[in-house]
């Protein structure tokens, strides 16, 4: 198919707008992640007594869901996401509260809810919502006295973080509140704000640890390994020695059958059994070039609210595909928190589609109202100099 | 411009956001280190171990009796395994596990638990629950179970020899358990047990089989017999409602499947067995139409053939009709009318009765009938009494059954008409012999029980209309028949006046009884054993 370059059609502005090279990146992702799945998910499928493909048929179909949503969102204008960020943080709060009230608790904790005979997890399309809402409030903050612009992005943080509480989700607690921080910093407001918020995460962390048992567990265990009871981080780290740089090959793992999270937190360990920590360090380096490359579209972007929104959306993916990572390596203590598109799961799949979805529409090319003020060679572009209307 | 542009606002401070990526994009290194640290950990030693393969137990489905009770079921049970690797102290462990299973082998457990190559191998498997929880609570790392699918037979050696045995991982060796995989199929699990199967209904009825078995071990007990077998059919459908082979084989146990005794002689051997095939030679010569029951033979002289001599035990000293050959057993009689059809006629006639030819039935491979090498003048007149020609157990009942039902060939079958195990096959009922022919044949065996003088008064029960044939054939050893070692047999029909069941029975070298008179004739043993049988089974009997 060729398009035009006067072609004005919405698909054909997509076209030469869009992030092509972020777009192909992801794409790459989703498919990496289908076939990994079909290396970790049928061992758990067949422990569970479901057809050996159950899992592998699931993760197509979300994926599929997934990117389809992605390339609907990305033609969106910034109005219609801000839009969108609103209506789903609304609804996903109200979902959050009644899954306290009616959610099934897995775990020990609530965080599912039946919607049309699937289980929803309302906290994972919560968190794009308000990373776009805060970067709104933030972004407002920024010129605006008129707007209680940092009000209502504070609001929106603790509303979030309260229902996460009480769910309890220590994991995305975490995310959230980093990602949060980050955004405060990058958002130019006083360090001693992001200072405040750190130390507000720290005092919950430690709340966390005596309040919550399973909480307490992992860190002692963390901390004081002995052999035989830490068994599923152990068998994740094993995996990496025994797998070594080419991996056992494919199908020759065997701790997808010893892990019950193989297909979910811990497929990142599959991977490296089978496949070996090469092809790890390509997987690192894909979910890199993915955060690097929103980094560096954004630094061109003038718009304050578009620049928070992509960075703290592409932070939210980058900083849970960390986590994960870091699970599995044994860096950091389990938290629950899956591998971006590559895990399975309804929910963070689909929510996570949201997410890239919104960093194309927002960093597709545009036509940038501030810069044409700016003189046409502009010696320094960190000498901004203020357009003279408005004010 | 002009209003309402936006308004104007702060820049973001570039190097705020360069430190946030600088931060992640360090958090990324560190990963990275941490992925190669712990790749090259492993580079330094050999890697042997050995990859746990995904599926290896096997879900079968129940095999229940024609009326669906229970034979053959599987029950979950903890298998235990070690992962050497993470076993602390190879001593403790084994020093502990040895003390809760006494019959282990301590310094084959000693050298696989301290083989650190193996991340996985199987200590023992099928547990009681009770000794897992033992287990359990010794708390030793590196030891696991895994529940697994074990077969059950709750009625213990119950038809043994049909339903067969499975390998420890569930799959099926022999008989009725081999058949499954072959047809219905397994299914290959790990962990949860799948949802029930259609069970593999059997032609068998669990009371009848036990009846059938226990008198045959009274039998063989009470005559003294190296051993018994036993078969009852339905005449017209072919189904097999009980068959039984002494001594008796635990489907539980397929180690005992290799003891030569324990061979299943109902399909899976073959024996000359006598006079019983004088029923196949008078229907050959009555159904082609060259003799009737009332055609005379002269018997009063034995036959040479070359150099053998055929002769009657009891000799009548006259002519006798064909119905009195019959009665009297009469080897001279039998081979004088199978001499007189010719050894062609004799073996297209035995071929059509299934009687050359093994095959296979659900509960395994029926065995080659041993046919004479050379089928001259001689052999067809000893086979026209059942010597030369050894054929199994199953087929001659069959036989039986095809030139008694009306003459409608049947095939033996263990499983039940309508089970998905037994799918309907091309039913086109070959007819062997006319249905005149069927009706003398019954109506003779009736009369050998019911004549005070007939071999086979003995098996004569009130109310059953019992038909039969007594056969002893002496036993060749290293070549040579001995009067003293003979295979008793009696073949049976009932009801006479529209026979619905055949029941073979035959005991193997049986010896004198006080109730014998000395002898060790199938009147005197089998004859009577049958009639124990019916009168037990009868009642049971669909």
């Amino acid at each position: 198919m060729q398009l035009a370059r006067n072609d004005r059609s919405l698909l054909a502005t997509w076209w030469f707008t869009v992030d092509r090279g972020l777009l192909s990146a992801i794409l790459l992702l989703a498919g990496i992640g289908l076939l990994l799945s079909l290396a970790a998910s049928p061992a758990i499928a067949v422990k569970k007594g479901l057809p050996a493909f159950y899992f592998v048929e699931r993760q197509v179909v979300f994926v599929s869901l997934a990117m389809a949503v992605m390339l609907v969102v990305s033609t969106f204008g910034a109005r219609a996401i801000r839009r969108l960020a609103l209506a789903l943080f609304l609804v996903m709060l109200a979902a959050m509260a009644a899954v306290l009230v009616v959610g099934d608790e897995i775990n020990g904790a609530k965080r599912w809810v039946k919607v049309a005979g699937f289980s929803m997890q309302p906290s994972e399309f919560a968190k794009p919502a308000f990373v776009i809402l805060a970067a709104f409030g933030l972004g407002e903050a920024q010129g605006r006295r008129d707007m209680p612009g940092l009000g209502m992005a504070v609001l929106a943080y603790l509303a979030l973080v309260m229902l996460l509480v009480q769910q309890p989700d220590v994991g995305q607690t975490l995310l959230v509140t980093l990602v949060w921080g980050a955004m405060l910093i990058m958002a130019g407001q006083p360090l001693s704000l992001a200072a405040i918020v750190a130390a507000a995460g720290a005092m919950g962390m430690v709340t966390a640890y005596f309040t919550l048992p399973y909480v307490r567990l992992r860190f002692d265990r963390f901390w004081n390994p002995t052999p035989g009871d830490n068994s599923q981080v152990d068998r994740a780290i094993q995996s990496f020695v025994e797998g070594g740089f080419f991996g056992r090959g494919p199908g020759e793992g065997t701790i997808k059958t010893q892990l019950a999270d193989a297909h979910t937190d811990f497929i990142f360990a599959v991977v490296a059994e089978e496949y070996g920590v090469l092809a790890c360090l390509c997987l690192v380096a894909l979910f890199g070039f993915i955060l690097l490359r929103v980094f560096a579209r954004s630094l061109d972007e003038s718009d304050p609210f578009r620049r928070l929104a992509v960075t703290g959306l592409a932070l939210v993916f980058g900083i849970q595909a960390f986590i994960n990572m870091a699970v599995n390596v044994g860096l950091v203590p389990p938290k629950g928190i899956t591998l971006p598109l590559v895990s399975a799961g309804g929910s963070s799949t689909v929510a996570v589609g949201i997410a890239l979805g919104m960093i194309l529409a927002l960093t597709r090319r545009r036509t940038d109202v501030a810069r044409f003020a700016l003189p046409p060679f502009r010696p320094n572009r960190d000498v901004y100099i203020p357009t003279q209307t408005g004010v | 411009m002009s209003s309402p542009s936006p308004p104007a606002r702060q820049p973001l401070p570039e190097q705020r956001t360069l430190a946030i990526l600088l931060l992640i994009v360090a958090g990324f290194a560190i990963l990275g280190v941490q992925l190669v640290w712990q790749a090259t950990k492993g580079q330094g030693r050999a890697r042997l171990s050995i990859s746990e393969p995904i599926a290896r137990s096997f879900a079968r489905p129940d095999i229940v009796d024609r009326s669906g009770r229970l034979i053959a079921t599987d029950l979950e049970a903890p298998s235990l395994f070690a992962d050497p690797a993470l076993i602390l102290d190879v001593d403790e462990a084994a020093e502990k596990l040895a003390a809760i299973l006494p019959d282990i082998d301590q310094v084959q457990l000693r050298s696989t638990l301290a083989d650190r190559s193996r991340r996985f191998v199987w200590l023992r498997r099928g547990l009681s629950p009770r000794i897992a929880q033992r287990i359990h609570d010794l708390g030793l790392p590196g030891l696991a179970f895994r529940r697994e699918q074990r077969r059950s037979y709750p009625l213990g050696t119950l038809a043994g020899h049909i339903i067969g045995s499975v390998t420890i991982d569930n799959r099926g060796i022999a008989g009725i358990e081999k058949f499954i995989d072959e047809t219905v199929g397994v299914e290959a699990i790990l962990g949860a047990k799948p949802a029930a199967k259609v069970p593999v209904q059997l032609s068998l009825d669990i009371g009848v089989q036990f009846a059938l078995e226990d008198e045959l071990v009274r039998a063989t007990r009470h005559y003294a017999a190296a051993g018994a077998a036993g078969i009852i059919l339905d005449a017209t459908t072919g189904e097999v409602f009980a068959a039984a082979s002494v001594p008796e084989l635990d489907p539980a146990r397929p180690g005992q499947t290799l003891e030569a005794a324990r061979l299943d002689k109902v399909t899976a051997s073959t024996f000359e067995l006598g006079s019983i095939f004088k029923l196949i030679t008078i229907a050959d010569a009555l159904d082609a139409g060259a003799a009737t029951a009332d055609t005379v033979i002269d018997v009063r002289t034995p036959l040479r053939i070359g150099r053998h001599l055929i002769r009657d035990l009891h000799p009548a000293g006259r002519p006798l009709s064909v119905r009195e050959v019959f009665t009297q057993s009469s080897n001279v009689g039998a081979a004088r009318l199978a001499l007189a059809a010719g050894s062609d006629r004799q073996r297209a006639f035995l071929d059509r009765l299934g009687l050359l030819r093994g095959g296979r039935t659900e509960a395994g491979i029926i065995a080659q009938p041993n046919v004479p090498l050379r089928w001259g003048e001689v052999e067809t007149a000893t086979v026209a009494y059942g010597h030369g020609l050894a054929v199994s157990p199953l087929r001659f009942a069959a036989a039986t059954a095809s030139l008694l039902n009306g003459g409608l060939q049947i095939e033996p079958t263990f499983v039940r008409a309508g089970n998905p195990a037994r799918p309907p096959g091309p039913h086109s009922a070959m007819r062997v012999v006319t249905a005149e022919t069927s009706a003398v044949l019954t109506t003779l065996m009736r009369r050998n029980v019911t004549l005070p003088t007939g071999t086979g008064r003995r098996a004569d029960v009130a109310g059953y209309e019992i038909g039969g044939k007594t056969g002893t054939a002496e036993i060749a050893i290293d070549g040579k028949y001995r009067g003293d070692q003979v295979l008793a047999s009696f073949v049976a029909t009932f009801p006479a006046s529209q026979p619905k069941y055949v029941v073979l029975v035959m005991l193997d070298r049986p010896q004198p009884a006080p109730d014998t008179a000395g002898q060790i004739t199938a009147g005197h043993n089998a004859a009577p054993t049958v009639a124990r049988i019916i009168a037990r089974a009868g009642p049971l009997l669909p």
